[in-house]
């Protein structure tokens, strides 16, 4: 299996598949690079250096403009709030809002039959095209499912006045059945949600007499064959997982309005400018040409604005009221009426010789979509195919997922995207497994994981066009020695008192960049006169830093200074098109399209600096703000080269850079987990010593930026671990209504984090790039349930992790 | 009725209702660098100082501030010339979307006059009511600590940093610089 003799270029040492193997011409090791892709440290000028983020210093000094921020230049402009359901499932017989109209300052009140209502089925995900993610839902709702479902909406003078008219709106019902639980919702005697005419764009495996809305598979190889195998151990867990917010801080906040050209214009925080676009065209019958969608700074999106949430409502109020209107969603809203993740129940089965071979790895999800069905499908997908393929020298996998409807708040992207509900799952249960079999869990692992030169033939394995992949760069075996190095592994003191207990758990994970096949990213590039640049992005910073990651790129190949690049993203009138920020796959995707655009005005400006410097193209490069011979020595500035390209006298041109990028390609990036905790056996009560996470994310093209986003991605992934996430009372309304209820874990209450960056070069992203934010929201919990079983022997498996279910568990062990 | 307040050491009167909280007429005014977060106190976006305390200004009602001082985060360092808080915060990449940052550094700033030489647990305390969602909290408190010893090393802590030598050797030291929905499309999103 190992060949010691085939090393690989970033420090893999063995690959499974045979170089000469059918599946090796479509994938294949060497990657078309091209030369400067693959750029040594020292010969870096702005890749990888700690660049400062763009937007800081207006971060920094409140002058950024947030959506919210906009109103001030509105005169004019009125407040939006909505009426929501108050019961989990039921008809709406009647809605009188004649007291709501009546108010001097209420500009527009829309009821779900009012004319300026659109009533198109539409999914709120902001996907791709076609959408897979069923239409199951209108603005406004007469047939309602969940406490919190948006029935109609008001727009007033101001906040506290809509948010009166609204309260003054009385809503008749006639109640139905519901249901709450995902096993009972899966059921044929439960409620059903749906009736077929309900649906349009039905998703495959769906049965809305059971509440499903989908399901899933996908096979290599035999499962059942190898669990039946007389040399085989099976074994079998379960695991729960929360339904966890995004909380972003930002709340979800839209305006809308209608400008002097006739332009229907959406201020709004979302993470898929493009696709909002296209909803809203649909929606409202609207050519897609004449709707802008325009993001400012957001404050944060985690997923939760890879969704169409709020923005039809402002924009149906401000046409019906021939006004802007903005909506901002309450924080209450946030948590009861936006969306969460996907609560999951996951069943692990391995088939596994004695001698610690993993011969099968079977994994069943059943996933809560809620009302409706919002990222349902390929959420459940990734709870698979993310964390499975890490072992792609199991020749036997199986995933299958059936995805529910039940009576709760709706859910949708969030980082992690299913591999953190996966992660949980297959890392607990593998060390479950070692432990049964005496092994060390971290050489288990290894026997089985990936390496560069490994076809991932998991990934694949669900039907997902050009999923199945090469692996050209890993860092796995450095993310184990770092992180273990960096948590102590070796050398762990156990306390002073008996009764606790210290103990280290550790967990991988795998990602994915971008979508593979199913991503697009463009840019444009302009000089100006002054050797500056104007760098126009679709790509979508939603507090990333994904500007000045661009800005980087660009600057790397163009030779000159971050400062001389005025970069613009994301406005669909002026910026060119992009599937948005979702799936890792901005710095990826986004990013090289930016190294294209900029390639491509350097080719220009080359031949300019040829021009003027008397030499061929062929000895030029640029560098330091300017185009110089290799030969010679002689340069010219971008200055010089911009004033003569505009003003010169025999031939004139605005030097322009384009790029798109598309690929079949999505590598992996890779996290180690490590958690060290100390368990006190008598109360359960832990102490979360240090979480340690190293990630392979290829070149960071900013390394403090990048390290920024594995803290932070560990901090949510640490709240997956310890916090009950949004719970309900029986009716389904949600008992979370504010952060002090949310409550997760504070400055105070947040364990030393750190952060280990491991390079590798990938030699399909910009500059050796991978992704690097959502990696690290998987581990935490598998890791913190291993490292608890490690100090004291008992298994956490339903999510949070709390003193009171380790105090049970050792009682029930006694 | 109205109110007179000093907001970032100009005099200011507000024509303002009785109900009215701080936030909004702050925001309402064109001070938006304090954010809207939740509207119950609990998550420190729209921290400003009254009298030299943290406030949160979404709880105060506005006729609390009747002939009180009041500072912003307009009141701090301009993009040109930052606060020692503010340049830490960006040279220890302390922020990515930033919704929290005013705040945060309003925040910051209180406990620095208070505690110049906070220890890392002191930090974590004081920030315990700035909520953070992109973070994870460590490069922050990195920042409160590098802010720290930068008002010591200048001796600007008891003038909140207004002294005109700061930040010009802050500037990032080291910087150089296909399928259809009917479809098993599971690794689409």
């Amino acid at each position: 299996m190992t060949d010691p003799d085939d090393p690989k270029p970033d420090g893999g040492t063995a690959s499974r598949s045979e170089r000469e193997s059918p599946e090796f011409e479509d994938h294949p090791l060497e990657w078309d690079e091209p030369e400067n892709n693959d750029l040594e440290p020292d010969e870096r000028a702005s890749v990888s250096r700690p660049a400062q983020k763009d937007d800081d210093p207006k971060l920094v000094t409140g002058q950024a403009k947030y959506t919210a921020d906009y109103e001030q230049r509105f005169p004019d402009l009125a407040h939006a709030a909505v009426v929501r359901s108050e019961i989990p499932h039921g008809y709406v017989t009647d809605v009188d809002a004649s007291a709501a109209e009546g108010m001097d300052a209420v500009h527009a009140v829309l009821t779900p039959w009012s004319e300026e209502t659109p009533d198109a089925k539409y999914t709120s995900a902001g996907q791709s095209y076609p959408e897979p993610s069923p239409w199951d839902m209108n603005v406004l709702n007469d047939h309602v499912r969940y406490v919190g479902d948006p029935i109609a909406a008001v727009a007033a003078d101001d906040a506290e006045t809509a948010r009166t008219a609204a309260d003054s709106i009385e809503v008749e019902y006639e109640e139905d059945d519901y249901v709450l639980d995902p096993e009972e919702a899966y059921s044929e005697d439960a409620p059903r949600l749906f009736d077929d005419d309900e649906v349009e764009n039905e998703i495959v495996g769906h049965d809305y007499s059971r509440n499903r809305m989908s399901r899933i598979d996908g096979e290599i190889g035999d499962v059942d064959d190898a669990l039946e195998r007389d040399d085989v151990h099976v074994h079998e867990t379960e695991w729960e997982t929360i339904r966890q917010s995004h909380a972003q801080i930002e709340p979800h906040t839209s305006l809308a309005y209608t400008d002097e050209d006739d332009r229907h214009v959406l201020v709004t925080s979302t993470q898929v400018p493009n696709h909002t676009r296209r909803q809203l065209a649909h929606l409202f019958d609207i050519p897609i040409r004449d709707i802008r969608v325009s993001k400012p700074r957001v404050g944060g999106g985690f997923g939760g604005k890879q969704a169409m949430v709020v923005e039809p409502i402002p924009l149906a109020l401000s046409l019906a009221a021939d006004r802007p209107v903005i909506y901002e969603a309450t924080r209450e809203e946030e948590f009861h009426a936006m969306r969460s993740r996907h609560p999951m129940n996951v069943r692990a089965r391995t088939a596994v010789t004695e001698d610690g071979s993993i011969e099968a790895i079977d994994l069943y999800a059943l996933s809560n979509t809620g009302a409706y069905g919002s990222h349902g499908m390929t959420v459940a997908g990734n709870v698979g195919s993310k964390p499975m393929p890490l072992y792609s020298k199991v020749p036997n996998a199986r995933f299958e997922a059936d995805i529910v409807h039940t009576n709760t708040p709706q859910t949708g992207a969030m980082r992690g995207y299913g591999a953190p509900q996966g992660t949980l799952a297959l890392e607990g249960h593998l060390d479950e497994v070692a432990r049964d079999l005496d092994l060390d869990p971290v050489e288990f692992r290894q026997r089985h994981y990936m390496e560069v030169g490994d076809l991932d033939e998991i990934a694949g394995m669900m039907g997902g066009e050009g999923a199945e992949r090469r692996i050209r760069s890993c860092g796995l075996d450095e993310c184990i020695e770092r992180g273990k190095e960096a948590i102590g592994w070796d050398a762990l003191e156990q306390p002073d008192e008996e009764h606790r207990h210290r103990g280290i758990g550790m967990a991988l994970s795998a990602q994915g960049t971008g979508v593979a096949g199913d991503e697009l990213g463009a840019a444009q590039l302009m000089m100006n006169e002054d050797g500056s640049f104007h760098l126009h992005v679709g790509g979508v910073d939603i507090g990333t830093g994904a500007d000045t990651a661009f800005i980087q790129i660009a600057a790397e190949v163009l030779g000159c200074e971050e400062t001389d690049i005025v970069i613009k993203s994301s406005d669909t009138d002026v910026t060119p098109f992009d599937y948005g920020a979702y799936a890792s796959s901005t710095t990826y995707i986004s990013g090289m399209a930016v190294k294209k655009a900029a390639e491509d005005a350097k080719g220009r400006i080359l031949y300019w600096g040829s021009k003027l410097l008397e030499e061929p193209e062929s000895n030029l490069d640029t560098g330091d703000g300017t185009v110089y011979s290799e030969e010679t020595g002689a340069s010219v500035s971008l200055e010089e080269i911009g004033y003569e390209a505009a003003y010169g006298h025999d031939e004139r041109e605005h030097i322009l850079g384009k790029g798109t990028h598309c690929t079949e390609e999505s590598p992996p990036p890779f996290a180690a987990q490590f958690a060290d905790v100390t368990v006190d056996e008598e109360t359960g009560e832990f102490d979360v010593n240090k979480l340690v996470v190293a990630v392979d994310c290829g070149v960071a093209i900013n390394p403090g930026m990048a390290e920024g986003q594995v803290e932070g991605a560990n901090h949510m992934s640490y709240e997956m671990a310890v916090c009950e996430g949004i719970t309900f009372d029986d009716e389904g309304r949600a008992e979370v209504t504010s952060f002090d209820e949310y409550d997760w874990p504070t400055a105070a209450e947040t364990p030393t984090i750190e952060s280990i960056l491991v390079e590798t070069h990938e030699p399909t992203g910009p500059f050796g790039a991978k992704s690097v934010a959502e990696v690290p929201t998987n581990t935490v919990p598998p890791a913190l349930s291993n490292a608890i079983r490690e100090a004291v022997g008992v298994r956490i498996t339903d999510m949070p992790i709390t003193a009171a279910k380790i105090k049970s568990a050792l009682e029930a062990d006694d | 009725m109205h109110i007179d307040c000093t907001i970032n050491g100009n005099e200011r009167t507000f024509e303002v209702s009785k109900t009215d909280l701080l936030l909004d007429v702050l925001r309402r005014d064109g001070y938006t660098g304090a954010k809207r977060g939740c509207d119950t106190g609990a998550c420190g976006m729209c921290a400003v100082q009254i009298d030299g305390e943290p406030a949160m200004s979404c709880v105060t009602p506005v006729v609390k501030v009747d002939g009180a001082t009041i500072e912003t985060i307009e009141g701090l360092g301009t993009q040109d010339d930052l606060h020692p808080v503010q340049q830490a915060f960006v040279d220890n990449s302390a922020l990515q979307c930033g919704f929290c940052i005013p705040g945060m550094i309003m925040r910051s700033k209180a406990l620095l006059e208070e505690n110049p030489s906070p220890s890392e647990a002191e930090v974590r305390e004081a920030l315990s009511d700035n909520l953070c969602r992109c973070t994870g909290y460590k490069k922050i408190v990195e920042a409160v600590l590098d802010a720290s010893e930068r008002m010591a090393d200048r001796g600007v802590a008891a003038d909140g940093g207004r002294s005109s030598d700061r930040g010009d050797d802050c500037r990032c030291a080291g910087a150089t610089g296909k399928t259809g929905p009917d479809s098993r499309g599971e690794t689409r999103r």
